[in-house]
């Protein structure tokens, strides 16, 4: 029943806005309100998950949602539900009809796509799912059609396709070895059955099956070296888009990641899969750390500020149990404050009607709130207490130390110094200084406001303390992930 | 009876490699629809081929749906792009003809060492296949990365997905009916999306030579 609750709203929402002809503003209000029930189903999975239940549903136990699905399906839920609130076709934004009916249609079969990658125990079915955002986002990221926009989808619909085809190579690799052991039955792709069995897998097609999936899922969260589709994309499409990529796309991709992560580790043990993952996370925290530096677009800045935290994940995800524990509080962390930059950075973009750094000044004079909201997100992104992101940037450290790697904690710290210095002097340049004249002074829109200090509120939560629902949901995954 | 099945199955994979190459040392389009269609009989043969020798009657619906799908619906759509975009033929990629096949002669290696471990691994007749499936799915992987035309690159991406079907049929027998139903209902609805960005990138730049996609540099 919670399945249906979670899954359902988004997809009556898209079939509402596609029969409803043309785009009227009540799709997008009943849009928002179902959103709130998918958060709701998302909770109602917490509760059960922190009561020992593991709930399942449908034929062959399809869907299932342990600890770790349960994290990513509130994730989703909840960047969903901003993207529902603060997307077009609600209230005048500057979106026609048209754009706000493809932006309901799309937006929400994205939002159930990922609902469904995330909460299927069926790897081959996660795979369809998570293929299948790339087809339901691609189409969004030109909305307003530049040629700009249409570079950036086409540069994401090919790296992405292929990427997540080389993931359908490894899952197959996979389950050459386990059809043999098993049969080849529809129950065969089934993640809990792959790990139960995985100690008699032969290790060395396992290994090599992780490197495709590696690289396959990789490309979709991200990693360094197969992240440049990621800038354009995330850059050019519309800001609740960009939310919903940045917020939980990537953390989707990782999840499907951690899922192969966990068999790989019962059949092979620690090590190989360990350390190319922690490897690619270094050099995508690398990346994205330089690249902060010399950016003059500040949705940009956002686009690689998410490749180095998807790095920074990575590398924790490499450090055994105390490392997954600090990686999945990031990631939360991650789409919390993220998804809400680039929900702000689409207002200071709707006012200044520029994206460059440097067409920006005087940001807290003109919008007060947004400003002050930004800057705050900002430093929240660069780890600075007292936000979320300090306290899991702080508990990676401690499991690297514990992990007896200081070197790798050493240079993360020292690429997270380069950064800050970095975003810190562009925020500089945007928040303070004389606005050119043509810049009309004053908020709009200051209901929008109320979700994005929510957002705000909760990052500042979560860096006092680590509240004790998700401390258990959280030393639950670490179970999972490292049993 | 084994040995037959073997061959077969060894034969049928290397036409669908070298169907691959043909995209590394043809020049028009029409040529590759050509060899795409190819293949992709080629492919539904052998998922006959298994689903006869090895008694897996699903593989037969397989078959018929690689023939519709690959084999005839989405080349159709291909020719159709072709005839308004045929004019423009791959003329300077970005590795030229010889260094390509050498370059593909060298992946075909690899793809064979590395599939090693599972062709050890396996007791399957159709294992002497799989580094050629292997072969595929790299040379394809070359085309998508070294050609410039976004059509081109389709059709390659479309050989890369050939790739791996090959791969899953010869170390398994293919994947369960209902998860394969979902790969084959995200190719299309991922080459339908692909062919509307053809379009689009056609009309916005008027050429689809994917180096004029240069806007976007940090």
């Amino acid at each position: 029943m919670l399945f249906v609750f979670l899954l359902g709203p988004a997809l009556a929402s898209a079939l509402l806005a596609l029969v409803v002809r043309p785009y009227r503003a009540a799709v997008g209000a009943v849009n928002a309100v179902l959103s709130l029930v998918t958060v709701g189903a998302a909770l109602g999975l917490w509760r059960e998950v922190l009561a020992g239940r593991v709930p399942v549903a449908g034929p062959d136990d399809l869907l299932r949602a342990d600890a770790l699905s349960t994290l990513l399906a509130f994730c989703v839920s909840v960047v969903g539900a901003l993207a529902a609130w603060l997307g077009p076709g609600l209230g005048d934004d500057g979106w026609d009809a048209a754009q706000a009916r493809r932006f309901r249609i799309f937006a929400n079969l994205f939002a159930a796509t990922m609902l469904f990658a995330v909460t299927t125990d069926n790897v081959g079915f996660m795979w369809v799912a998570i293929e299948a955002t790339t087809i339901t986002s691609a189409l969004l990221i030109p909305l307003h059609a530049s040629k700009a926009s249409v570079e950036a989808s086409w540069k994401y619909v090919l790296i992405g396709s292929v990427g997540i085809a080389l993931a359908f190579a490894g899952t197959v690799l996979a389950y050459f070895d386990f059809a043999t052991l098993v049969g080849r039955e529809t129950s065969a792709l089934s993640w809990t059955l792959l790990r139960d069995v995985a100690p008699a897998l032969n290790p060395r097609v396992l290994d090599l099956a992780f490197v495709f999936i590696l690289i396959g899922y990789g490309t979709k969260a991200g990693l360094a070296p197969m992240h440049t589709w990621l800038p354009d994309a995330h850059s050019e499409a519309p800001p609740a888009l960009s939310a919903m990529m940045s917020g939980v796309l990537l953390a989707v991709a990782l999840y499907a990641i951690v899922r192969w992560q966990a068999v790989v580790r019962a059949a092979v043990g620690h090590g190989f899969a360990d350390d190319v993952i922690g490897l690619l996370g270094v050099l995508s925290l690398a990346v994205g750390s330089l690249s902060l530096v010399t950016q003059r677009n500040y949705k940009r800045l956002l686009a690689y500020s998410s490749i180095e935290h998807t790095g920074l994940i990575c590398i924790g995800l490499g450090l055994g149990p105390l490392g997954v524990f600090a990686a999945m509080l990031h990631l939360l962390n991650h789409s919390v404050a993220k998804s809400m930059m680039f929900l702000l950075a689409g207002r200071v973009l709707r006012r200044y009607r520029t994206a460059e750094i440097d067409g920006v000044a005087g940001l807290l004079r003109v919008m007060p709130w947004t400003g002050g909201f930004f800057a705050a997100g900002m430093l929240a992104v660069l780890g600075l207490p007292p936000f979320g992101m300090f306290v899991s940037e702080f508990a990676l450290v401690r499991a690297g130390f514990a992990a007896g790697r200081p070197l790798t904690i050493v240079l993360v710290l020292a690429l997270l110094a380069v950064g800050f210095v970095g975003v810190l002097g562009h925020l500089n340049r945007m928040l303070y200084g004389r606005p050119s004249g043509s810049v009309p002074v004053g908020e709009g829109g200051r209901w929008a406001l109320l979700p994005l200090g929510a957002c705000l509120a909760a990052l500042v939560v979560l860096g006092l303390t680590v509240p004790a629902p998700v401390e258990r949901l959280l030393l639950d995954i670490a179970e999972i992930v490292t049993p | 009876m084994d040995s037959l099945f073997a061959q077969l199955v060894v034969l049928e994979s290397s036409l669908a490699l070298i169907f691959g190459l043909v995209l590394l040392w043809r020049r028009g389009v029409p040529a590759y629809v050509n060899a795409f269609t190819w293949q992709s009989l080629v492919l539904a043969a052998v998922a006959a081929t298994v689903g006869w020798f090895g008694r897996e009657r699903e593989l037969y619906l397989v078959a018929a749906l690689l023939i519709a799908v690959k084999g005839i619906a989405i080349p159709r759509l291909l020719r159709r792009m072709e005839r308004r975009f045929g004019t423009e033929r791959e003329l300077a990629p970005y590795v030229n003809t010889a260094t390509s096949l050498v370059v593909a002669g060298l992946l075909v290696l690899f793809g064979g060492a590395v599939m090693r471990p599972v062709v050890a691994a396996s007791e399957l007749p159709t294992r002497a296949g799989m580094p050629l499936a292997m072969g595929l799915v790299l040379v394809s992987l070359f085309v998508v990365v070294s050609r410039k035309k976004a059509l081109t690159q389709v059709i390659g991406f479309l050989m890369l997905e050939n790739g791996i079907a090959l791969l899953a049929l010869l170390g398994a027998y293919g994947i369960p009916l209902i998860v394969e139903l979902g790969v084959f209902l995200d190719a299309l609805m991922g080459f339908l999306v692909m062919q509307i960005f053809v379009y689009r990138i056609h009309e916005t730049f008027d050429t689809l030579d994917v180096d004029q996609l240069d806007r976007l540099r940090h």
